[in-house]
C-alpha cells in the first residue's frame, strides 16, 4: 500500500475511490431526497441550494439519484469482473498447467471469442438473455472470460519453467500442490492486477447497456441509464447527462489509476 | 596536477567519485577512483559482480542513468575532461575516440541489419567515409578480425553469424575508426571456452597490430593475467589495489585481492578424499537420449526432410556411490540435459538403473528413486519460491518424504541450516532478504534434507562470484563426504572441476566425448577436444607460494 501511495497517480486512483466507495457504502442513507420522488415546480432544474446537483425530468433530485445509484452501479462493476475473472483465470491456469494439446484447443477457441469485439459479444449475448441487471452482468463475465483466460495462462506459463517449480516436480510433488503452492502464488499478481483495471470496464459496459436499454430499467437508479434517461432533454438542463456522466468516469478512472498503480507496486523491477 | 603525466596517459581518471540517487537516499558506487592508462597499455579493473565496474565504463563514456550524480574528480581523454561535455560532443568522442566492446555479442547488434552495414554505419559517421570506401574499409576490418569469407559475412544478418563471429564483427567495428582507448566489458563472458579463447587471441593479435590501449573490464582473473598489463582491483567502488598484473597477482598486497586470488580454483588443490574403491555403480546411464523436437505426422509429410532434435543421445556412463563425477561441457553439449532427465523433469529414451533398479521411463520415477536422487540448480534466484520462508522451503522435502515425525521438523531445520553454515534464525526469513550464496546453500540444504544418495548439481557455482564460489565448492566436497551421497557435478569450470572430481566426463554436442580419472586429466592421449579445453583456461598460480611462483601453468 504503502508503495501504492508513492506514485502521484496512485494517490488520485485511491482518493477517487475513497469517494466513490463511500457513496457506495452509504449512499442510500445520506441522500438527502427520495430518490424516486417527483419535485413537480422544479424539473429540469440546475445545481441550486435545494438541489445541490439540479433535478431531471420529473423533478428528482439528481444528488439522491446519484447515491442510491453508486451500490449497484460499483456491485455490478465488481460482481462483473469478479465472476469473469473468476472463470476466466481458472480456464487460463487449466490451460497453461496442462500445456499441450489441452492448452491448444482451449486457446483456440478462447481466441475464436477474443475475436469479437467486447461490446458486440456482450450486446449478443443480451440479446440471447433478454435485458436486466443480472443479465447484463453475466454477459459482461462472459466477455470477460477470454481475455482473463489469456492474462492468467501467460503468468502460469512464466512461472511454469521457473527452477523452484522444476524443483518441485523433481522431488515428486503431486500436481496439484504444485500447482496451489508453487505456480498459484507467484503467477497471482498480473491477474488481480488486470481485474481491478476491468472493474472500470465493466462499469462502463454496464452503463452503455443501461444507456441501450438493455441493462437495468426504468426507474432504477443506474447510472448509465441516467445518462440515457436524461438525453431527450440533454439542451434543456446538461446537468441530467453531466453528473452521471462525471460519476461513472471518476469510478473508472479510480479503478484504473489503482490497477496501474497496483501492477507497479507488484513489479519488483520498478521498486529499489 | 602534474601536467605532463596527464598529457601522456590516453585515458586519466582523478580522484573519481560517483552515486545513484535511490528512494533511500544516495548510494555511491564510486569512491576517490583514480587510474591511468598509457597508450598501448591493456588496463584491467577486476572485481566481483556490484563492485562498480560496469559502472566505471558508464561513467567513463557518460552514459549514465538519469538518477547518476558526479560527486568530483576528473575523466580525462588524452587530456579532455569528459565531464560536462555536450551530448552532441559526446557522440562525437563515442565510437571515434572510445569504442565499446559489450559482454553479449547478440544483443550489441542491431538484428535487423546487415552485419556490414552495421560496420559501414560506423564508418560513414566518424570517418566521413563514402558508401563505397567505407565498403571496402569494412571489408578489410573484418578480414583483419580473422572472418575467413569477409564480403558473405557483411551480407549476413546477425542471427546467421556465431556468437564469436558477431564479437568479432563488434571487436572489428570498434577498431575500425582507429580510437584512442577501447574498453572490453567482459568481452568473453557470454561465450564459450573455445571460442573465448580465440577472442583474446584475436585481442592480442590487433592490439600488436594497432598498438590501441583498451580498459579491460573482467571478473575474470585467470584472463586478466594473460592480456593485461596493470591492473585496478576494485571493491565495493574503491580501488584497493592497482599495479603491473605481474606484481599485483604474485604479491598482492590488499586483504580483498589476496582472497580473490586464493578463492581461484586450482586443479593441484584437490578438495576431495581419494576416489572410493571399485564398487557396483549407483547408477548408471545405457544409451540415454533425450529428443526436444520429433516432427509430427503432418510436418513429416510436408517436409520430408525435417529432422528430430536431440538435446543429447546415446549417453552412457556410470556413478559409483560416494564418487564425485564431475560433467564438463560447453553450453549446448547436452549436460544439464542429462541432469533433467535423469530427474524426470523430461522424457528420455534408454534406460537408467539406479540401485539395482531399471527405469525405462521418466514416469516410472517413484517417489523412492525421487527422494534418493535430488537436483541442485544454477539460478539461486530461481530455485527458490519466493513466496515462502527458507523454513518452509527446507521442512518440505522432509514432510514429503516423510522422514521426521511432524514435531521435530522445525529442529531438523534448524539442523539443515547449521549443516550450510547459515544461522538456524534465517528460517524465519524470504529468498529476497538472502545474498546469492546464500540462496544456493539453501538450495544445497534442501537437496541434501531428503538424505539422498546423489545429488546432481547443475552449474551450482556459475552465476556466483569467485570467492562465494570456492566456499560453495568446499562446503558441497565436505557435505558428500560426510553423508556418503554421490554426486554428479556439472560445470563448464574445468578448473575446478579438477579441484573436486573423482572422475570428468566430458561432453560436446550431446554426446560423451570421453571419461577418465581426474588424475590421468592431463595425460598424452586425452581426446584432442579434451585437450583443448584444458589449454584454454589458464591456472593461475597461487601468489608467493614456493613451488608454482613461475607465472602461468598455461
Amino acid at each position: 500500500m504503502r508503495k501504492i501511495l508513492s506514485s502521484p497517480n496512485g494517490v488520485a486512483g485511491v482518493i477517487l475511490l475513497a469517494i466513490v466507495m463511500i457513496a457506495a457504502l452509504l449512499g442510500p442513507w445520506i441522500a438527502p431526497y427520495d430518490p424516486q420522488l417527483f419535485h413537480s415546480q422544479n424539473r429540469l432544474e440546475g445545481p441550486s441550494l435545494d438541489h445541490w446537483l439540479g433535478t431531471d425530468q420529473y423533478g428528482r433530485d439528481l444528488l439522491s439519484r446519484i447515491l442510491n445509484g453508486a451500490p449497484a452501479t460499483v456491485l455490478f462493476g465488481l460482481g462483473a469482473t469478479a465472476l469473469g475473472v473468476g472463470v476466466g483465470s481458472i480456464i487460463g491456469v487449466i490451460a497453461g498447467v496442462a500445456g499441450g494439446r489441452a492448452d491448444g484447443v482451449i486457446m483456440r477457441i478462447l481466441d475464436g471469442m477474443l475475436a469479437m469485439p467486447e461490446l458486440l459479444f456482450t450486446l449478443l449475448i443480451v440479446t440471447f438473455l433478454g435485458g436486466g441487471t443480472l443479465q447484463a452482468l453475466l454477459a459482461v463475465a462472459v466477455a470477460f472470460t477470454p481475455g482473463m483466460a489469456r492474462i492468467a495462462r501467460s503468468s502460469v506459463l512464466s512461472v511454469r519453467t521457473r527452477e523452484y517449480v522444476l524443483a518441485a516436480r523433481a522431488r515428486g510433488e503431486s500436481r496439484a500442490w504444485i500447482v496451489v503452492r508453487e505456480v498459484l502464488p507467484n503467477a497471482i499478481g498480473p491477474i488481480i492486477v488486470e481485474a481491478t483495471i476491468r472493474v472500470s470496464f465493466a462499469i462502463m459496459i454496464g452503463a452503455t447497456l443501461g444507456f441501450l436499454g438493455l441493462g437495468a430499467q426504468p426507474p432504477s437508479t443506474e447510472w448509465g441509464l441516467m445518462v440515457s434517461e436524461a438525453r431527450q432533454f440533454m439542451f434543456r438542463n446538461p446537468w441530467g447527462v453531466i453528473i452521471p456522466g462525471i460519476a461513472i468516469a471518476m469510478t473508472a478512472m479510480g479503478f484504473n489509476l489503482f490497477g496501474d498503480a497496483l501492477r507497479d507496486a507488484f513489479d519488483p523491477k520498478r521498486s529499489h | 596536477m602534474a601536467e605532463s603525466r596527464t598529457e601522456a596517459a590516453v585515458l586519466k581518471v582523478q580522484n573519481y567519485s560517483m552515486a545513484y540517487e535511490t528512494e533511500n537516499g544516495p548510494v555511491e558506487a564510486l569512491k576517490n577512483v583514480s587510474l591511468s592508462v598509457r597508450p598501448g597499455e591493456t588496463h584491467a579493473i577486476v572485481g566481483e559482480s556490484g563492485s562498480g565496474k560496469t559502472t566505471l565504463a558508464w561513467a567513463i563514456t557518460r552514459y549514465l542513468p538519469d538518477n547518476a550524480r558526479d560527486l568530483g574528480g576528473a575523466i580525462l581523454l588524452g587530456g579532455d575532461d569528459m565531464i560536462g561535455k555536450s551530448p552532441s560532443a559526446l557522440s562525437d568522442v563515442r565510437g571515434r575516440r572510445v569504442a565499446m566492446v559489450y559482454q553479449d555479442p547478440s544483443s550489441s547488434l542491431n538484428p535487423s541489419m546487415t552485419l556490414g552495414d552495421q560496420v559501414i554505419e560506423v564508418l560513414r559517421r566518424h570517418r566521413g567515409m563514402s558508401p563505397a570506401d567505407a565498403s571496402r574499409e569494412a571489408e578489410a576490418a573484418l578480414e583483419r578480425t580473422g572472418i575467413r569469407n569477409p564480403a558473405a559475412m557483411m551480407r549476413r544478418y546477425p542471427h546467421e553469424a556465431s556468437g564469436g563471429e558477431k564479437q568479432r564483427v563488434i571487436i572489428a567495428t570498434a577498431i575500425a575508426c582507429n580510437p584512442e582507448l577501447i574498453i572490453f566489458d567482459e568481452p568473453t563472458t557470454a561465450l564459450d571456452i573455445l571460442t573465448a579463447n580465440q577472442i583474446i587471441e584475436l585481442f592480442l593479435k590487433l592490439r600488436e597490430e594497432t598498438g590501441v590501449a583498451a580498459l579491460y573490464i573482467s571478473h575474470d582473473l585467470g584472463l586478466v593475467s594473460r592480456v593485461a598489463d596493470t591492473v585496478s582491483v576494485l571493491y565495493q567502488g574503491e580501488i584497493v589495489e592497482q599495479g603491473d598484473v605481474a606484481t599485483v597477482f604474485d604479491a598482492p598486497a590488499h586483504a580483498y585481492t589476496q582472497r580473490l586470488l586464493a578463492a581461484l580454483p586450482r586443479p593441484q588443490d584437490r578438495l576431495t578424499d581419494a576416489a572410493p574403491g571399485e564398487d557396483v555403480p549407483l547408477m548408471t546411464l545405457d544409451n540415454v537420449g533425450v529428443c526436444y523436437y520429433a516432427p509430427t505426422l503432418l510436418t513429416r509429410l510436408l517436409e520430408p526432410g525435417t529432422k528430430a532434435l536431440y538435446g543429447a543421445r546415446n549417453i552412457s556412463f556410470s556413478v559409483k556411490p560416494g564418487e564425485l563425477l564431475g560433467v564438463v561441457g560447453e553450453s549446448g553439449s547436452g549436460k544439464s540435459t542429462i541432469a533433467k532427465a535423469a530427474t524426470g523433469l523430461h522424457p528420455f529414451e534408454g534406460s537408467i538403473t539406479f540401485d539395482g533398479k531399471r527405469y525405462d521411463a521418466a514416469r516410472d520415477f517413484d517417489r523412492e528413486y525421487r527422494r534418493q536422487v535430488q537436483i541442485v540448480f544454477q539460478h539461486p534466484d530461481g530455485s527458490l519460491n519466493p513466496r515462502e520462508t527458507i523454513g518452509r522451503i527446507l521442512a518440505r522435502p522432509l514432510r514429503l518424504y516423510k522422514l521426521v515425525p511432524g514435531a521435530q521438523v522445525a529442529e531438523r531445520v534448524a539442523e539443515l541450516l547449521e549443516m550450510v553454515l547459515l544461522p538456524r534464525e534465517f528460517a524465519s526469513r524470504y529468498p529476497h532478504q538472502l545474498s546469492g550464496g546464500q540462496k544456493q546453500r539453501v538450495a544445497i540444504a534442501r537437496a541434501f534434507a531428503a538424505e539422498p544418495k546423489l545429488v546432481i548439481c547443475d552449474e551450482i557455482t556459475a552465476s556466483l562470484d569467485v570467492s562465494v564460489q570456492a566456499a560453495m565448492a568446499r562446503l558441497l566436497v565436505d557435505l558428500q563426504a560426510r553423508s556418503g551421497a554421490a554426486c554428479i557435478f556439472i560445470t563448464h569450470d574445468l578448473n575446478l572441476v579438477r579441484q573436486l572430481a573423482h572422475r570428468i566426463v566430458v561432453m560436446r554436442d550431446g554426446a560423451v566425448v570421453e571419461s577418465f580419472a581426474t588424475e590421468n586429466t592431463e595425460q598424452p592421449d586425452r581426446a584432442a577436444y579434451t585437450q583443448d579445453l584444458i589449454n584454454a583456461v589458464p591456472v593461475l598460480a597461487r601468489p608467493a607460494h614456493p613451488t608454482t611462483t613461475e607465472g602461468l601453468l598455461q
